[in-house]
């Protein structure tokens, strides 16, 4: 019975998958966190209503991502921006970190695929999700799953591939 | 393995172009994969959401105590209502009732109708929809009638019938004054009333009373003065 799931332990293995699939969605730190937090505190209230242990880690997918998909309504409604989140759109006067501007490079680029792409697409990379376990966390059939990373991956290679292009002839300037 | 995938990966075998394009997505699948992994979560996230946790589930069990001892204190409340009010409450609506009348005798009044004939001061008491059909005693029979007035008791009309004994009175007194008041109400409005008609005697503030039921109506007879000086009259 998830009753007799160790809140600790199922922190342990579950915190970071559902962090960086949070940061993938909302690329903001304070964001992911709270999402990632939000997700556990509903698992508190309600998770004793799952009967099936094993699926644990597909009810907390999902769990994430409504929280997200509120989350977003929310901001859409009543936007507010720190400081952190827009330190991207600031002027750039420090060295570049190589090893950061990789990943936010990819996340940037996730960032421009169509918004319906992109929960598919970060579960595929991040926890090596079956196309049944993503079809489970997001609540859509197989076959749209199916479709949709065939699709959201294609986007993410071509804004990569221009990114990097663009990059490049930046740098040969 | 998806037999769409299993199919691929034979027709992939077959030609070495699709098998180079596949090999070259693999790695690419790969770097993107390592890349995305490459996200960290702040450290302190993990003991940040086990301490509000910790402290949620104590706020929690504070509130359900707090509910508890609330609950437990209405049941308790109730269950003395329950033993209480059953025994007490109807004495003290009586009792209400027989301070508030002679209240009313005492502190002034205004009456509806002066005059000493009875059939008069029925007629009154009856247009006002106060009881008009009670039965006086004997004495109070031959008891001089000064007049009437109508009074309330919650959504009762009472009626108020003032006599005057002819005793003396107090210096300063008005020759018209009433001293002796019989109130009649509907018994039903009056809960702890006299279940019969034998007069009940009681002290109440400066009268001497007497109450006493007949034919679903409650009578209040009231003067100041003595116990004897009010049987008299009963």
């Amino acid at each position: 019975m998830p009753g007799n799931v160790d809140f600790e332990s199922l922190v342990a293995r579950f915190y970071a998958p559902l962090y960086q699939f949070a940061f993938s969605l909302t690329r903001a730190e304070a964001d992911a966190c709270d999402l990632t937090q939000q997700t556990f505190v509903v698992w508190a209230v309600k998770g004793h209503q799952l009967r099936d242990v094993s699926k644990v880690k597909t009810w907390l997918f999902t769990t994430l991502h409504r929280e997200f998909l509120d989350w977003k309504r929310r901001h859409t409604r009543f936007p507010h921006l720190e400081l952190e989140t827009t330190e991207g759109e600031l002027p750039t006067v420090a060295p570049v970190n190589v090893s950061g501007l990789d990943i936010a490079l990819v996340l940037g680029a996730l960032a421009r695929v169509d918004e319906i792409f992109q929960a598919p697409v970060a579960l595929f990379y991040l926890e090596d999700c079956s196309y049944n376990e993503i079809a489970d966390i997001l609540g859509v059939p197989l076959g749209t799953v199916k479709s949709r990373l065939a699709r959201g991956i294609g986007q993410l290679q071509k804004l990569l591939a221009s990114d990097i292009a663009a990059g490049q002839a930046t740098a040969n300037l | 393995m998806d037999p769409q995938l299993v199919e691929a990966l034979a027709l992939a075998g077959k030609h070495p172009e699709l098998a180079g394009w596949l090999a070259a997505q693999r790695v690419q699948q790969q770097v993107l994969r390592e890349k995305f992994r490459q996200i960290t979560p702040p450290a302190g996230l993990k003991e940040q959401i086990i301490s509000e946790q910790a402290a949620s589930r104590r706020r929690l069990a504070m509130r359900r105590t707090a509910w508890f001892a609330a609950v437990a204190g209405l049941l308790l409340l109730g269950s003395l209502a329950l033993v209480w009010l059953p025994s007490r409450a109807p004495e003290n609506i009586l009792a209400r009732y027989q301070h508030r009348m002679v209240r009313t005798a005492l502190e002034g009044y205004a009456m509806d109708m002066l005059t000493n004939d009875p059939a008069a001061i029925r007629s009154n008491l009856e247009r006002r929809q106060a009881p008009a059909d009670f039965t006086l005693t004997g004495p109070l029979q031959h008891t001089t009638l000064m007049g009437c007035a109508v009074t309330e008791w919650k959504d009762a009309k009472v009626a108020m019938v003032c006599f005057h004994t002819g005793k003396p009175l107090q210096s300063g007194a008005k020759s018209d004054k009433s001293d002796l008041w019989l109130f009649v109400v509907d018994r039903n409005e009056v809960p702890g009333a006299p279940e019969t008609a034998v007069p009940k005697i009681a002290q109440v503030n400066r009268l001497i009373t007497a109450t006493w039921t007949e034919g679903g109506k409650l009578y209040f007879l009231g003067l100041e003065g003595r116990e004897q000086d009010l049987r008299q009259y009963l």
